[in-house]
């Protein structure tokens, strides 16, 4: 194993198979350090995904290995890894501060670091006022927040979360998105799995699609958009006085497939498969007198690529 | 002020007669059960016995067979009370082991998956809910008890004749009764635990558990006590007492009294009643 | 890497042993564990009662130990008569047993100082003979070897192993709370090591305290100088392999219920065979008797149960007849036994996967 791959989250050619239920098939993927997030309809394979990566299931096939080790050595896999899980229940009779601190000791921390380290998660996740209670009587908020400061607590490199954000609050969720972009910034891997697509857009440094157990894409959201550009041109929206004028110029550009004149307000909405060369015309379609007051793409975001490539296909079904 | 289009339509066909309701649950769980291959062979082991003794009585009803098989008449036992008295403890004890296959799983899931409060928050009773699942232990048992018994009484009477039949025709009354009192119990008792404890596992472990455990425990009150009412706590004993009642079997190994035992019984009863009543609610206090 | 395996293992008893000891769930554990103690102590205050009673009644209704033994089965009711005397107590009903003919059936009772004697009889003919005798030390040794061989071993350390061993996987999986383990830098087997020493320390200290206490019971009705004459002979010895073997058998029993609740989704079948297999031990051929637990607790007990007349017939049928292996081979045999089984429970818990919803 090189430097490179032991920081890197590795699957080559991984599949698992529930008796002759597919959970995934033959997933290759190489994750760096960053946010990624796992996006796909329910039943996708996401969460198979991230119980292959922890170890707690293991695949049919294939070969996985976290930061160059591989998910059957839980001994030393936890101490890079963080798994929050999306089960809701918890060890019964323990309070949210015992539930962190005896998870600790099982890593062999001694009791006076395991305090330490108890009290500064619960801290984090914001449960420092409800730590003595018991967890059964936490709000779904608080247990999924409890949930992330068990997968946190001992620091580690790789944080695997399945839709962490599910029944927190606003102001909890821009704080826990928040800590999520501080982590990727310190160079840990967090993957995570989410369906809000503005969420998936705001905070993820690569995406990956999956459905039907496949791994359809995975890269940066521009760069899965660029990939698709040719089948679905980008959607961009250009207001302006004349835009019967600039349909009609715009039209003459090679990379542009379509240009409509929507009838409410003076828009017109280009399609076309090169972005770059449509903005250095529409300068100089502005040299010529056509007054443009904006221009923006309206479907290279998450929740488009998302459509694009997962909505097709679950529509043909 | 905006219209919208009333595209709603209520169902409107028939349903369901509300008295016919319970054996919605029952169907609901017959299905999944039979595609357990190890129910479905357990249960065809449980007629293996009743197959041998049509096979028994068949043999012993064909003078020629008696003869090729170098059997002294008088020595093949009659088919009589204690024959239906043999039949019915082993009989008995297969429907222990069927309730405590299939008992925990009725209720206890329910509990645990909180399925209850959503199954009584439709024009359905606890005592229709309780019913529906009851039926599916009660018919599964009967067909291992009562049914072949009262199968191998019409097979005698057809090898033997009526006026046996008439005779004996009692012992159908026996067979009848007396098994339907013990699977009434024993469904009673499976669906009171699998409502007590919401694991389907300790469930199983405790109906075994109130079989074997008592009737050990009652045995180890009557020897250290030099008493017979260790009895009482055995379940078992407890209906031998009954059967061999019904039965005219005669005299018994024990000291209890038909009366006493068939308290036991009634008292064992209304408490499941009681349990099934407290715990199967359309809500659940968390503490 | 020893330090902290053992530093795993203390934090997984320290966790489990919350929910074995002081737990709601198993409440059951300590009824099944207990009452044996409770009956052991009823006997103590009952019995130097009934002995006073049966000397007073004695030499009120005198019967000679040999005319009483003389009485069999099938003797009539006037020949007993002839033979002891008047009873000192005498029931007799008429009735029915069934819908049939009515039967005369009832009992009467004699004593002659040691031992009191109960006769059965069903139309004026003894059909059974109960014997209860006058307790001393040796005979309440003897009851104690058969409650522990027959309901102790088998039953109540039998079910409550069941209880606590199988619950520390197979509950946490139906509790859906097994992944939190699962999901700490530990070795699955250092997980189950600790998993099975916490229901260990949960079960022997129930058992033998259980034990313990029935012992005491048992003993309480003697006077300090038959204790005293016991203690210094063999009692002392007798005490401590009874919770050796009680010990044994919860370690014995708990690492195949262990195994069983890692292996099986229902573990009650598999412990339902188990179980039966345990109980027909006394009627199975010699080689497969030696493939059971109870074979080797019972080789090791230091007292042989009862085969009084007046037992159960089911424990008159289960007492073992079969030559019995020395206590040092036993031990040797069940600590193999439960290695072999902690090997299969450490690969199966390797194996082991979170997939609750099929469970």
């Amino acid at each position: 194993m090189n430097e490179s791959s032991n920081n890197l989250i590795i699957l080559d050619n991984v599949s698992r198979f529930y008796g002759e239920v597919l959970g995934i098939n033959r997933v290759t993927l190489s994750l760096k350090p960053g946010i990624t997030s796992l996006v796909g309809p329910n039943g996708a394979g996401k969460t198979t995904l991230m119980n292959l990566i922890t170890g707690l299931i293991r695949p049919s096939r294939g070969r996985i290995s976290v930061l160059g080790v591989s998910p059957s050595e839980p001994q030393k896999l936890f101490r890079l890894v963080g798994y929050a899980t999306q089960f809701d229940s918890f060890p019964k009779g323990l309070s949210g501060y015992q539930f962190i601190y005896s998870f600790l000791k099982l890593s062999g921390y001694k009791p006076s670091k395991c305090k330490e380290m108890t009290l500064s998660v619960i801290e984090q996740v914001g449960l420092s006022d409800v730590a003595q209670r018991k967890v059964a009587a936490y709000s779904k908020g608080m247990r999924q927040r409890i949930r992330l400061a068990q997968a946190i607590a001992h620091d580690p490199r790789v944080i695997v979360l399945d839709e962490p954000l599910n029944g927190l609050d606003p102001l909890v969720r821009a704080e826990t998105i928040a800590l999520f972009r501080r982590y990727a910034d310190e160079g840990r891997h967090v993957i995570i799995s989410s369906h809000v697509m503005h969420e998936v857009d705001m905070i993820s440094d690569e995406v990956v699609f999956i459905s039907g157990g496949y791994v359809i894409a995975e890269g940066q959201i521009q760069n899965v958009r660029n990939e698709i550009k040719q089948e679905r041109p980008l959607q961009m929206l250009v207001r302006c006085k004349k835009p019967a004028a600039l349909a009609s110029r715009a039209f003459e550009q090679d990379n542009v497939v379509e240009a409509r004149i929507l009838t409410e307000g003076d828009a017109v909405l280009i399609k076309t498969r090169d972005v770059d060369q449509f903005c250095k015309s529409l300068n100089y379609l502005a040299m010529e007198g056509i007054d443009i007051e904006s221009m923006a793409p309206i479907d290279d975001d998450a929740n488009s690529v998302y459509e694009y490539l997962i909505g097709d296909e679950e529509a043909s079904k | 002020m905006a219209i919208a289009k009333q595209t709603y339509r209520q169902y409107n066909s028939t349903l369901t007669p509300a008295r016919m309701r319970f054996a919605i649950f029952s169907r609901f769980y017959y299905a999944p059960l039979f595609q357990s291959k190890f129910i479905v062979l357990f249960l065809a082991a449980c007629l293996f016995y009743p197959i041998g003794c049509a096979a028994y009585i068949y043999i012993t009803n064909n003078s020629m067979l008696i003869m090729a098989l170098s059997l002294r008449p008088d020595f093949v036992p009659a088919i009589d009370g204690s024959f239906f008295y043999s039949y019915s403890i082993v009989q008995g004890t297969m429907a222990l082991l069927l309730t405590t296959l299939i008992g925990p799983n009725l209720i206890a899931p329910d509990l645990a998956n909180g399925a209850l409060s959503l199954y009584l928050s439709r024009p359905v009773s606890r005592t229709q809910y309780i019913l529906g699942k009851m039926i599916v232990l009660l018919s599964l048992e009967s067909l291992i008890t009562w049914v072949p018994g009262v199968l191998l009484f019409v097979i005698k009477a057809e090898v033997t004749g009526f006026e046996w039949a008439r005779n004996n025709a009692w012992l159908v009354g026996a067979t009848v009764i007396g098994l339907s009192i013990w699977i009434i119990m024993l469904s009673l008792i499976a669906l009171t635990l699998s409502a007590l404890v919401k694991w389907r596992i300790a469930a199983g472990a405790l109906i075994l558990g109130i079989f074997f455990v008592g009737a050990g425990f009652g045995n180890a009150i009557n020897s250290i006590l030099h008493t017979n009412y260790g009895s009482l706590i055995n379940l078992s004993e407890v209906i031998r007492i009954i059967w061999a009642y019904l039965y005219r079997h005669g005299y018994m190994d024990t000291n209890l009294t038909t009366f006493q035992a068939c308290s036991v019984l009634f008292i064992v009863c209304i408490l499941c009643l009681i349990m099934l009543a407290k715990r199967v609610r359309a809500f659940e206090v968390v503490k | 890497m020893n330090g902290i395996w053992l530093l795993q293992i203390l934090a997984v008893v320290r966790l489990e042993i919350k929910k074995t000891f002081l737990s709601r769930r198993s409440l059951w554990v300590y009824l099944l564990a207990f009452a044996p103690v409770i009956i052991f102590f009823v006997r103590s205050i009952n019995e130097p009662r009934q002995r006073d009673r049966l000397a007073e009644i004695a030499a009120k209704h005198p019967v000679s130990t040999q005319a009483l033994n003389s009485i069999k089965e099938e003797t009539t009711y006037e020949q007993v008569v002839e033979k002891l005397g008047e009873p000192y107590l005498k029931n007799f009903r008429t009735g029915r047993r069934g819908p049939g003919p009515e039967h005369e059936f009832g009992f009467v009772r004699y004593t002659d100082g040691e031992t009191d004697v109960v006769l059965h009889f069903f139309d004026k003919k003894v059909v059974r003979i109960s014997k209860s005798q006058v307790d001393n030390l040796p005979r309440s040794q003897t009851v104690f070897a058969t409650s522990f061989q027959f309901y102790f071993l088998r039953l109540a350390v039998f079910f409550g192993c069941v209880g606590v061993f199988v619950n520390l996987f197979r509950g946490e999986m139906l509790d859906k709370s097994l992944h939190f383990y699962l999901l700490t830098p530990m070795r699955r087997e250092v997980l189950l090591a600790g998993k099975y020493l916490a229901g260990l320390l949960a079960t022997v200290f129930i058992f033998t305290s259980s034990t313990a206490l029935q012992w005491w019971a048992m003993l309480r009705q003697f006077d300090q100088s038959v204790l005293a004459d016991f203690f210094a002979g063999d009692g002392g010895s007798q005490f401590w392999t009874y919770l050796g073997v009680t010990s044994l058998a919860c370690i014995a029993y708990g690492s195949i219920f262990l195994t069983v609740g890692l292996i099986f989704r229902n573990p009650i079948i598999p412990a339902a065979v188990v179980l039966l297999w345990e109980g027909i031990n006394p009627f199975l051929p010699a080689a497969l008797k030696k493939i059971s637990v109870i074979y080797y607790l019972q080789s090791i007990c230091p007292v042989v149960a009862s085969k009084e007349s007046n037992l159960p017939a089911l424990v008159k049928f289960l007492i073992s007849p079969t030559q019995l292996v020395t206590p040092l081979f036993a031990v040797i045999c069940i600590i193999i036994v439960t290695l072999i089984m902690l090997v299969l429970a450490g690969y199966f818990a390797r194996r082991m996967e979170i997939n609750y919803s099929i469970d």
